[in-house]
């Protein structure tokens, strides 16, 4: 079989399996969002509830379709999907589609700056502690990494903003950008500002996770035959560990920094909400708790898709990195 | 009715800690400040079209309306000049001035009143102009409204519903407003901040600020970053007022955002409510219960405890605004009064366990609040309470806003509302309106409390109505406030706090509504700099 043959087949039933997916996604969530008690109308009237007449609460569920039975609904947006068509935000009074790629750029820089950051600050912490293990500088990195474990995430980014911004004042409060500075003037700087701590706090929910693992199969590796060999032909521990540990020790890396996509999203919440972070994150939030059902919807398939598309990326890297896997596949 | 998690109470108590360390900060008191910073919410998700509801409280700022109320709320003209309500009360005539042009440049007329009112009809957002049957242009600087029957709370929308442009008006004008308000929307970055500038063409007088930034975060930060002197303005909870932040004062302004108890009128019925929840209590459908509580609550004191002393004593609906009946209001923590009431009405404790009752029937029942609202919590313990001294015991039960509608016909609840729009009190005690929504959750019925807000409603101006609104609420005989039926018993008024630059003047505000927050800004077109 060719490479290209390989490929088509491997991204056809990749599509396949999305879409199946997707599907049963939507639906659970869409029978889920129909139990949730909340009444999208008088999320949307919130205080003006008594001045506002049941004859103007019908024409706002007919403009936002809520006069239809829920199967209809759901087909009705099946429909839509199908033709390229994301729904309208109720809140945003938007395109959703427009509304996620908004919130998705500003929560893409902060997403993809802890990632980076929990991957490789988690690599490297798991590879020294593994090459040293028992050391001095392993049990510092254990009870680091035990301590990030067990710590809410947003806890973490409380500490963070009370102690770097409310009383050092090294970074800002909230936001993404400094207050009453116009696009033109908004410096990569000022963004990198910003996003700092709201990206370290996000990235506390990989590091741990990643230390632990790789620390493991570094361990495994540092004790295995081939590595007591290399002892005896005389090479050093770093050494050892550099040329035999790294790439066994990667894979479980790979696999859970891309598992951790979808903890990414879900951490993105409580992070954005923390610093003010105006981000797919708080999206969400707002969908949930005003019921709009087109964005909740929109923001579920989006990150499903996100998720899938993070897992199927780390499939095709185990191959590239791991020849053993290239054959099973083959 | 606001969500607040248990996440941000967390919030405010570790950065309260912190606050206590001095801030490095230089606060904002420069000389000749053109440009300000307020973090006092005013985000609205759906964009800035008035036709969809933006603007209801506070200033417009991007567009204009035909009325709108000064400091004390009486109504003034704003883009109308004159206006007038015909014979038979359905149509108004609306004449406007001449001079007024949006920031486009090109001129209000008709064309553009009618259009709003016609769209804003038929939009389904949050202003609702069920009433209207039509607005006509009758020449470019007069407008004629029809209405479908006399209702003279329609000027509230005259005051309320700002003016756009007909030919700039589409789906996305929400994102690009343009109007003939105070100031020009420069940039919004959505979930952070809006900056305005000043409008050169605005007919008024030219705001003094060039530019205003308004942040959109939440109270604890709004708060922490008043503290750190990089905002002029921050609108905070009452429980952080009594905190001290240099260079600023606190700005208190009075408000009708009350909260009281709402009692079911009704013994308990056989049949259930449109939406199959059950209806009445027998024990607060006798009106000696209701008006004994009022009698034994201790206002002052609960506004002493639990606000902080930031609130005031709260004896109706409409605490403070010009259809305010003053002679409703009663002298209260008078216990022997309320024993007394109990006493007449037949409610005696004859088996000595401290809770009174009559034939066979124990005062006792259920008061619901939200279990998010830590203010309306300590308002339901304290006032049940205060109703155990007079032996009525009152179970106090949390839940949270999607729970509460199953409660609302058959339990007592703790509410908050407060509107400058007397609409509210007819739906709130008007009978027909029993069961919808949350209007009349009660089912309180009276004859002649209907009659006088029927009056009300079709009285022939705005000015002559509130004779009618008064009477209603008491009219020396019967009416809905504590002297008569006591169909609620409202305990209090939050008053909001602010905290605003020592250099900043805002001059007098109005009594606020239920929303705080954004209200402040109903006159910012006259705020001014000066350093005392």
């Amino acid at each position: 079989m060719s490479v290209i043959q390989w490929i088509a087949r491997f991204f056809l039933a990749k599509s396949l399996r999305f879409v199946i997916l997707a599907t049963a996604v939507a639906i659970l969530s869409f029978t889920l969002v129909s139990f949730s008690p909340i009444d999208p109308i008088r999320a949307y009237v919130g205080t003006d509830m008594l001045t506002i007449s049941s004859e103007q609460r019908e024409l706002i569920s007919k403009r936002w379709g809520l006069d239809q039975p829920a199967l209809t609904r759901l087909f009705l947006w099946f429909k839509q999907i199908a033709s390229g068509n994301l729904g309208h935000s109720m809140i945003f009074d938007e395109p959703v589609s427009k509304v996620i790629a908004k919130r998705f750029t500003t929560s893409l820089m902060l997403m993809a700056l802890a990632w980076t950051l929990s991957g490789v600050l988690g690599f490297i912490f798991g590879s020294l502690a593994g090459i040293y293990k028992d050391s001095f500088l392993d049990r510092i990195i254990r009870w680091y990494a035990y301590t990030l474990a067990s710590t809410p995430a947003f806890w973490i980014g409380l500490i963070l903003l009370t102690t770097f911004s409310v009383s050092m004042d090294l970074f800002p409060i909230c936001c993404a950008r400094p207050p009453g500075i116009g696009p033109d003037e908004v410096t990569i700087w000022n963004h990198l500002h910003h996003l700092l701590l709201p990206a370290a706090t996000l990235s506390v929910i990989g590091v741990a996770n990643i230390t632990l693992h790789t620390r493991e199969k570094m361990i495994d590796s540092m004790q295995s035959d081939y590595a007591l060999y290399a002892h005896a032909i005389g090479d050093n521990t770093f050494g050892i560990g550099i040329f035999h540990g790294l790439r066994n020790a990667v894979l479980p890396a790979i696999t859970l920094q891309f598992a951790t996509l979808g903890e990414l999203f879900g951490g993105s919440v409580l992070a954005e909400q923390v610093f003010s972070y105006p981000g797919l994150g708080q999206a969400t939030v707002l969908a949930g708790t005003r019921g709009d059902v087109p964005l909740l919807m929109g923001i579920v398939l989006f990150s499903c898709f996100f998720v899938y598309c993070g897992n199927t990326l780390a499939d095709l890297i185990y191959t590239w990195i791991d020849p053993r896997m290239r054959k099973e596949v083959g | 009715m606001h969500r607040h998690g248990n996440f941000s109470l967390t919030c405010a108590i570790l950065l309260i800690t912190y606050f206590s360390l001095p801030s490095s900060a230089t606060t904002a008191t420069h000389s000749n400040v053109t440009e300000l910073i307020l973090a006092i919410g005013g985000e609205r998700t759906e964009g800035y079209d008035p036709t969809l509801g933006w603007g209801r409280y506070g200033s417009p700022l991007f567009q204009s309306t035909l009325l709108k109320r000064d400091a004390k709320l009486n109504i003034i003209g704003d883009l109308a000049f004159n206006w007038e309500l015909s014979e038979d009360k359905k149509v108004w005539k609306i004449s406007l001035r001449k001079d007024v042009h949006f920031s486009d440049k090109t001129p209000l007329t008709a064309e553009d009143v009618v259009y709003t009112f016609n769209t804003a009809a038929k939009s389904g957002g949050k202003v609702d102009l069920t009433l209207l049957d039509r607005a006509e242009v009758v020449d470019t600087h007069t407008v004629r409204f029809y209405l479908k029957k006399p209702q003279v709370t329609f000027i509230q929308r005259m005051i309320t519903l700002g003016i756009v442009p007909k030919h700039l008006h589409g789906p996305d004008y929400g994102r690009k407003p343009i109007g003939s308000g105070p100031f020009t929307l420069v940039q919004w970055n959505e979930g952070q901040q809006m900056v305005v500038a000043a409008n050169p063409l605005y007919y008024g007088n030219k705001p003094a600020f060039d530019k205003i930034t308004f942040l959109f975060v939440n109270e604890d930060t709004a708060f922490a970053a008043a503290k750190a002197g990089k905002i002029h303005m921050a609108a905070v909870p009452q429980t952080f007022a009594v905190q001290k932040i240099d260079g600023m004062h606190l700005h208190a302004v009075p408000s009708v955002d009350n909260r009281g108890i709402m009692f079911p009128a009704l013994p308990k019925q056989d049949k259930k409510s449109d939406e199959g929840y059950p209806i009445g209590n027998d024990v607060t459908a006798d009106k000696a219960i209701r008006r004994a509580i009022n009698y034994a609550i201790d206002r002052k004191a609960l506004v002493a405890g639990i606000l902080e002393n930031y609130g005031s004593p709260a004896y109706g609906v409409v605490d403070g605004l010009p259809w305010d009946q003053k002679s409703g209001h009663i002298t209260d923590n008078d216990l022997k009064k309320a024993q007394k009431i109990l006493q007449d009405a037949g409610w005696r404790d004859t088996d000595q366990d401290g809770v009174v009752e009559k034939d066979g029937l124990k005062a006792e029942f259920t008061l619901v609040y939200p279990a998010n609202d830590s203010i309306r919590q300590a308002l339901a313990l304290a006032s049940a309470d205060m109703a155990a001294q007079v032996g009525i015991r009152i179970e106090i039960l949390g839940k949270s806003w999607d729970d509460i509608p199953q409660y609302k016909h058959s339990n007592a609840i703790l509410f908050g509302w407060g509107s400058h729009d007397p609409t509210e009190m007819y739906n709130l005690y008007y009978s027909k309106k029993a069961g919808q929504e949350y209007f009349n959750c009660g089912y309180y019925a009276n004859k002649t409390v209907d009659n006088h807000l029927d009056a009300a409603m079709t009285a022939s101006t705005f000015e002559d109505s509130l004779p009618h609104w008064q009477a209603a609420q008491w009219d020396g005989e019967t009416g809905f406030m504590p002297p008569g039926d006591a169909a609620w018993a409202w305990l209090v008024n939050l008053t909001h706090t602010y905290f605003v630059n020592d250099c900043l003047n805002i001059g007098d505000s109005q009594m606020e509504p239920h929303g705080h927050g954004w209200p402040i800004t109903a006159n910012i077109e006259t705020w001014k700099w000066g350093c005392p």
